[in-house]
């Protein structure tokens, strides 16, 4: 069948047609290449310029529609949904910007504009000759998650996705739930005993029908993709395929050890918050002395991040030592003091009010612990206000470090194609709006895997990953669009680059038959992972990769017709 | 039953991402936002920290995702009234508001903002840049439709008997646009000149700019208008619709039978007037003096009526010329009576017919004509009406020495307009008010002197004036050359035949239906004086207007009533604070010594600069000013001036809040100067002033001179951690201050920065980094202070900071070129009222209270309805959107 192009020219009111002399624009698109019909409307995607688009579509039976109006962020679906309306395949509409493109930039070079314009609407001709109708891809998901990782941000999510009815596989590499809670006593900001929180969540979890705990269990492969992974787990030297539509990763981080930093290892009675909360984990410890020491391991050049709430649990666990002993002298020297927000500034002006004495200390000029035999029994610390050094005797020194990158980080990005930021965190795909994301879909992260996160946010995180979870499980199938890339087998060299290169993970080796004893490999492209950004096609230097919807052909096109 | 679907309230980033989760998990959403677009403040941001993403690039593909997503409905300019029931089924009532923009129809090209003549304070812009009263909220805002910014009615326009929109051809002026507000002004008054000359002007009485200085001179405004017109080449005539065949019949050539005559024949009907006396006009003619209204402008204003094709026949008496019955058969298909009310009321006392009485209007009707009357020099002329004023102003002129009035009542009660009043006090008239003639006395028939009465005021009478007492005993006499009663008029029915079926009040006025004039005989209509008695010009000419209404509709056979019935209430509490008084423009008189002797126009009218002047002193009272030009250039026909606030119901199972933030108020905080001192803005100001699409296009200018700032100083903690204000952590300053540092130094790069602050409170993912960037690659130099005060340099405007340095334990001063505030962020004022709607807890400050902090972070006071982001408690944008969707999260096992 023949090509048979519609040009629909919008004015836009005057944000067009103000500038470009659109009638002129129409007039000249009638007379190119398999065009059959050109017209302006004031606004086409007002309904009086979309029945139209539709009627042409009947009446001249055409087959491609070009639409030379604003921008295809906002408008596009609009289009192409008025295009399948009308019976067209979506894939065979083209749309041309002389809005952000031309009118808007050339406002006061009215010819030059329409001049440019008729160079815009032909090349959208020459590419929509050129279009084919594809199909929309669509792909099973299974309604399961695995969630990897049995800490407060795993159990979080695993008990969501179960009562909103979805199968979860909890992976826990330890014999307990709980996560790094196990070892804290108290919480902040409500100072109550870690159990009353986590034990529900941890009794819930175990009791949920919806919910396959796995303890000890160790993570050896995952293959698949959105809707069917399979994810083989050695559980007790068995190993187990679970066959799961979405994965959650949430395997947390630990408490950053100080070896040789402030004599800690060194001296008995110098210790991390959290060595503190094991050792007295009733909390009345009879120190009468006690000096803390923040940002050790944190925001120094090895560790540049802030651990976030560092400053919170050494408040918590201070408040926690004059609760037991109101004439215990605390005292917590700091850089900053990381109290963010409502409900951590009331809790640092608590403290303050109960008597926890606060001292700045500069980076330049870092507290030193005194002792000998042993033991700490001072620290010398210099005093920005007072503009000199103070000694403070010390039954015990507690170093406050940060939460540091778990050891697994490597091998489960390894294995999952997922990626690490330089601190040795996960990275999320966006920062800002996609934080609990990877690039790869069905992929998910919460936690302190991803970075420091309290408990209520670990919590909401678990929560937030979830939600992602269930989009696609609750569709049952995911619909992504047809504009991805493809290698032509024959003439991909095997040598690997768009492997590397795609942030996706889409592309995958495959066996390409030569002879009939010969196999070689060649990349082949999961269209279900692919985003079609196109990375891949430029990369590729045997020119093995298209993408559909802007093939070098398609792309050529529309630059000869710029060039002509 | 659980509801598959979910409300979310508030259309930030959280209010976004949350409804664009739960869309996707397959649950119908309602997302109600209150502003005219999605988008919330992320959108007045232009970059984000710590990436430097630019904000809208990221924000724009998500409002758009939200808007286009099958599952959500968007509900923009709405907020929720109610919320019933319980979770997982709730009922939710939500007000929709008037946008007056179609929103399907609006296309968002923004033609219709070009002649909007209303400028207001942009507070996207954090109130540095202005914008139109119809407007987008920003530039990429989702739905794109525009919005009309209409507090209401303006007084002035619901105080006018003729509802002209007053407020929007004082805008126009106010802009030069003389022809346009002249237009305006014809829709609903087809004779502003004669209008601008002698109305009551009931605008000006209830006009807002009075609360401040004085009311806007609204009628010599109208004047100048009309007669800037009537003095042109080419007067303005108005669109005559399709011509008809359908002959109708005026009787009397005075406002109301004009108005009428006027818009029916704009409506394409030929018309005739038939006036009984010799020129037309009625009472503008025969009734005010030439010094008031002038012959001429009556005349040119008639005759752009001739021009619209109405015939005027004078001299013709209905009745006994030529009667109704005669009109009938002649073709004419409805009539409209406007005869008025010339014939004079009788005092009703002794010696009323005594040689040297002469009845008020027929003395003013002979004058008028240009016949003689001879008169002495005492003359009193008894009424406190403007015909009364004319009156003694008119013997003045002929030459009378001593003309004076009497007057029952007190000054404060008199009918008469108070600049009759007080030319009539310039031209040296004494009124003697509390007097009352109660016998005329004469010598040979012929007057000699007036016996009157004292009197007092005792409790107010039906027509809400204190009535008068006489005062027991107190006659006295005045010697008088001649007495002129003028104490109201009456209408002469005689027009009036057998054939007629209409009916006539007690009071001799026509009977009619109030609403369209009909008379008893369905073909005759009947306004002005004739059904009110005496009563005002504009009155008269609206009485006209609402009978053209009902003729058309009478003639193609429409009902008469529907849609007519309105209420005029007018907006209240207008905001007058910030208004510098200014003085009323004076309105040019001829000087009282020459006007004694003739009858020359005694006010002259403004020129076009006073004119341009006093238009500006308008407040906008409705904001929008109903000029309808918005509605003239939109193409897309989307601008609906009656669109009235819609409610709708869902039923939903959860509920979502993520109602944001707000920015709190730091004028109380003067020390820092903000208000004071020009040079120091809040962070938001200068988001808007450093981002692209803002007030100045992303160039950074001194608010005082426009120069380009070399020094900027940031103080943290404005209104936060400050147990006088916020007690909390606002979140996000210190980063937002560091990223406004930054892109200030990308800016210009010669500029330097120095943050003041407390805790550098950099906790996030990648913020130390960003701090150490800050501090490196672009010199951001950060000082451990809370600044005492701003102080000004008088001679160049810059803002100096006095702090005490903790480092050296010294007090300095140091001078910037800009000082910028990092104001604290507080729960939305909204917050509150919704909170009562839901029944949910809020905490001491206003934001949500979440009552298991721990264990449901995402939980509000009831159940099934769940808070995310700001509302709950500061945070930035990642923690927002991780909370909006823990919190879809929450909604989905509700309805799962």
């Amino acid at each position: 069948m023949s090509v048979r192009i519609g040009v629909f020219v919008c004015h836009c009111g005057t944000n067009i047609g103000g500038t470009v002399h659109v009638p002129e624009v129409v007039a000249y698109a009638a007379t190119l290449p398999d065009v059959v019909h050109a017209e302006g409307n004031l606004y086409t995607c007002s309904e009086d310029g979309l029945s139209s688009i539709r009627n042409q579509i009947k009446e001249h039976r055409l087959n491609r529609v070009v639409v030379a109006s604003c921008t295809p962020r906002t408008h596009e679906p609009l289009f192409k949904k008025n295009c399948e309306l009308a019976g067209l395949n979506k894939y065979l509409f083209e749309f041309v910007n002389l809005r952000e493109h031309c009118a808007w930039v050339h406002m006061n070079q009215q010819e030059d504009a329409t001049e440019k314009a008729k160079d815009l609407v032909r090349m959208g001709v020459a590419k929509a000759s050129l279009l084919t109708p594809e199909e929309d891809l669509s792909t099973e998901v299974l309604p399961s998650s695995l969630v990897i990782g049995g800490g407060i941000s795993g159990l979080s999510a695993a008990l969501t996705l179960a009562h909103q009815g979805y199968h979860v596989e909890l992976l826990e590499k330890s014999d307990r739930l709980g996560g790094l809670l196990k070892d804290v006593n108290r919480v902040f900001p409500t100072n109550t005993p870690t159990a009353d929180l986590i034990t529900p969540l941890i009794d819930s979890a175990l009791q949920h029908p919806n919910i396959a705990v796995h303890f000890k269990a160790e993570l050896v492969e995952i293959k698949g993709f959105i809707g069917n992974f399979t994810a083989s787990v050695k559980v007790n030297n068995e190993t187990l395929d679970l066959n799961t539509g979405t994965i959650i990763v949430a395997i947390g981080a630990v408490e950053f050890k100080p070896d040789g930093m402030f004599e800690y290892g060194r001296f008995a009675n110098v210790m991390t918050q959290l060595d503190f909360e094991k050792r007295y984990p009733s909390g009345c410890t009879g120190l009468k002395r006690v000096v803390m020491v923040n940002c050790v391991g944190a925001r120094i050049d090895d560790t540049p991040y802030c651990g976030r709430f560092c400053c919170i649990t050494a408040m918590k666990n201070a408040t926690l030592l004059k609760e037991a002993d109101p004439e215990a002298e605390v005292t917590v020297l700091h850089r900053d003091i990381m109290a963010f927000g409502k409900v951590f500034e009331a809790y640092y002006q608590k403290a303050l009010r109960m008597g926890v004495r606060f001292i700045r200390y500069s980076a330049d000029r870092p507290p030193e612990i005194i002792g000998s035999r042993g033991r700490a029994g001072s620290v010398r610390i210099y005093h920005e206000l007072m503009g000199r050094d103070l000694e403070l005797d010390a039954d015990a020194v507690i170093l406050t470090t940060p939460l540091v990158p778990a050891g697994d980080n490597e091998a489960l990005s390894r294995m999952m194609k997922i990626p690490i930021g330089n601190e040795g965190f996960f990275m999320e795909a966006h920062q800002k709006l996609r934080p609990v994301e990877f690039p790869a879909d069905g992929i998910y992260i919460a936690g302190c895997a991803r970075f420091p996160a309290e408990i209520a946010e670990c919590i909401a995180q678990g929560y937030a990953a979830a939600a992602k979870a269930a989009a696609p499980m609750s569709r049952g199938r995911v619909v992504t669009e047809a504009l991805v890339s493809e290698v032509n087998p024959l003439l991909c060299s095997g040598c690997g680059r768009c492997l590397g290169i795609c942030p996706f993970g889409a592309i995958d080796w495959t066996e390409l038959r030569v002879g009939p004893e010969r196999t070689r490999q060649v990349a082949a492209v999961n269209p279900t992972e692919c985003k079609g950004c196109g990375l891949c096609a430029a990369s590729c230097l045997s020119g093995a990769i298209q993408i559909k919807g802007f093939t070098d052909e398609e792309i050529l096109a529309m630059v000869n017709a710029a060039a002509g | 039953m659980t509801q598959k679907a979910a409300l979310v309230i508030g259309g930030g980033i959280a209010g976004m991402q949350a409804s664009i989760d739960l869309a996707n998990m397959g649950i119908k959403v309602y997302l109600v936002e209150k502003k005219p677009s999605i988008g919330g403040r992320m959108a007045q941001l232009d970059k984000t920290f710590p990436t430097n993403d630019c904000a809208m690039c990221i924000l724009a593909p998500k409002m758009i995702e939200c808007a286009n997503h099958e599952n959500v409905e968007l509900l923009t300019y709405s907020e929720l009234a109610e919320l019933t029931g319980s979770a997982g089924d709730f009922t939710a009532r939500i007000i929709r508001k008037a946008r007056f923009i179609d929103e399907e129809r609006c296309v968002g090209c923004g033609e219709c903002i070009e002649g909007c003549p209303i400028t207001v304070t942009d507070e996207f812009n954090a109130g540095l840049g202005k914008r139109k009263a119809v407007y987008k909220y920003f530039p990429q805002a989702v739905p794109s439709t525009f919005a009309i910014d209409r507090r209401g009615t303006a007084p002035c326009k619901a105080a006018c008997p003729a509802h002209i929109s007053v407020q929007g051809y004082v805008a126009l002026v106010a802009q030069g646009r003389f022809q346009e507000a002249l237009k305006l002004i014809k829709e609903e008054n087809p004779l502003p000149a004669i209008c601008g000359r002698v109305c009551h002007h009931p605008c000006e009485s209830v006009c807002t700019r009075g609360q401040v200085d004085e009311p806007v001179a609204i009628d010599f405004i109208k004047r100048f208008v009309a007669d800037l017109d009537l003095n042109s080449e080419t007067r303005y005539l108005p669109q005559i619709k399709e011509e008809k065949e359908e002959k109708i019949a005026v009787v009397g050539g005075g406002p109301a039978g004009l108005s009428c005559a006027y818009y029916l024949a704009r409506d394409g009907y030929p018309v005739t007037i038939f006036e009984k006396l010799p020129i037309t006009g009625g009472m503008l003619s025969v009734g005010i003096p030439e010094y008031r209204l002038p012959k001429e402008t009556i005349n040119a204003e008639i005759q752009v009526i001739r021009d619209m094709g109405v015939e005027i026949r004078t001299g013709v008496n209905m009745g006994t010329d030529i009667t109704i019955a005669q009109l009938r058969d002649q073709g004419y298909r409805a009539f409209f009576l406007a005869i008025g009310a010339h014939e004079c009321k009788r005092l009703h006392i002794e010696g009323e017919d005594l040689e040297g009485v002469y009845p008020g209007v027929d003395f003013l009707r002979e004058v008028n004509l240009g016949k003689e009357v001879a008169l002495g020099d005492r003359i009193a002329v008894i009424g406190g009406g403007n015909v009364a004023m004319d009156t003694v102003r008119t013997a003045r002129r002929l030459g009378a020495a001593a003309p004076f009035i009497v007057y029952r009542r007190s000054l404060e009660e008199m009918p008469a307009n108070e600049e009759e009043i007080e030319e009539c006090r310039e031209e040296g008239i004494p009124i003697y008010p509390l007097t009352h003639p109660t016998r005329i006395i004469g010598e040979n028939n012929r007057v000699k002197a007036v016996e009157c009465l004292r009197m007092r005021l005792g409790e107010p009478d039906e027509s809400g004036r204190r009535r008068p007492i006489p005062i027991e005993g107190s006659q006295f006499v005045m010697e008088v050359d001649g007495v002129i009663p003028a104490i109201g008029q009456e209408s002469d029915w005689s027009c009036l035949g057998p054939e007629c079926a209409c009916t006539l009040s007690g009071w001799g006025t026509m009977n009619v239906d109030p609403l369209t004039l009909q008379t008893d005989d369905p073909d005759i209509f009947a306004g002005g004086d004739a059904v009110t008695g005496p009563k005002t010009v504009i009155e008269a000419i609206e009485a006209g207007k609402q009978a053209a209404v009902s003729i058309d509709r009478f003639i193609r056979g429409v009902d008469l009533r529907e849609g007519r019935a309105k209420t005029w209430e007018p907006v209240k509490n207008i905001p007058t604070a910030g208004h510098v008084p200014v003085s009323r423009t004076p309105m040019p008189r001829l000087a009282p010594e020459i006007r004694v002797n003739s009858f020359r126009e005694v006010q002259l009218g403004f020129s076009e600069e006073q004119a341009v002047a006093e238009a500006g002193r308008c407040i906008s009272c409705g904001i929008c000013s109903e000029c309808y030009t918005c509605a003239q250039a939109c193409k897309a026909q989307a601008v609906d001036f009656d669109q009235k606030d819609r409610e709708i119901t869902v039923n939903v199972g959860a509920v979502v809040l993520a109602t944001g933030f707000d920015l709190y108020n730091v004028a109380p905080l003067m020390e820092y100067g903000w208000g004071r001192i020009k040079n120091v803005l809040t962070a938001m100001q200068f988001e808007r002033m450093i981002c692209a699409s803002g007030p100045t296009t992303g160039h950074l200018k001194r608010p005082s001179d426009g120069k380009e700032p070399r020094r900027l100083g940031f103080i943290q903690c404005v209104g936060s951690r400050d147990v006088r204000h916020m007690k909390y952590c606002s979140a996000v300053c210190c980063m937002h201050a560091t990223k406004e540092a930054i892109l200030a130094r990308e800016h210009c790069p010669e500029l330097t920065s120095t943050i003041f602050y407390m805790d550098m409170r950099a906790v996030g993912k990648g913020f130390q980094e960003y701090v150490r960037r800050a501090k490196g690659q672009y010199q951001v130099e950060y000082i451990r202070a809370r600044p005492g005060k701003v102080t000004v340099n008088e001679e160049n405007q810059n803002p100096v900071i006095h702090y005490e340095d903790t480092v050296n334990r010294e007090f300095r001063a140091r001078e910037f070129d800009m000082v910028i505030l990092s104001q604290a962020l507080i729960p939305t004022e909204s917050n509150i009222s919704i909170a009562e709607k839901l029944g949910v807890a809020l905490d001491e400050f206003g934001f949500f209270a979440i009552p298991e902090e721990l264990a449901n972070p995402f939980g509000t006071s009831r159940e099934g309805v769940f808070g995310c982001g700001f509302c709950q408690s500061p945070m930035d944008v990642p923690d927002s959107v991780i909370r909006a969707s823990a919190a879809a999260s929450k909604a989905a096992e509700v309805l799962a």
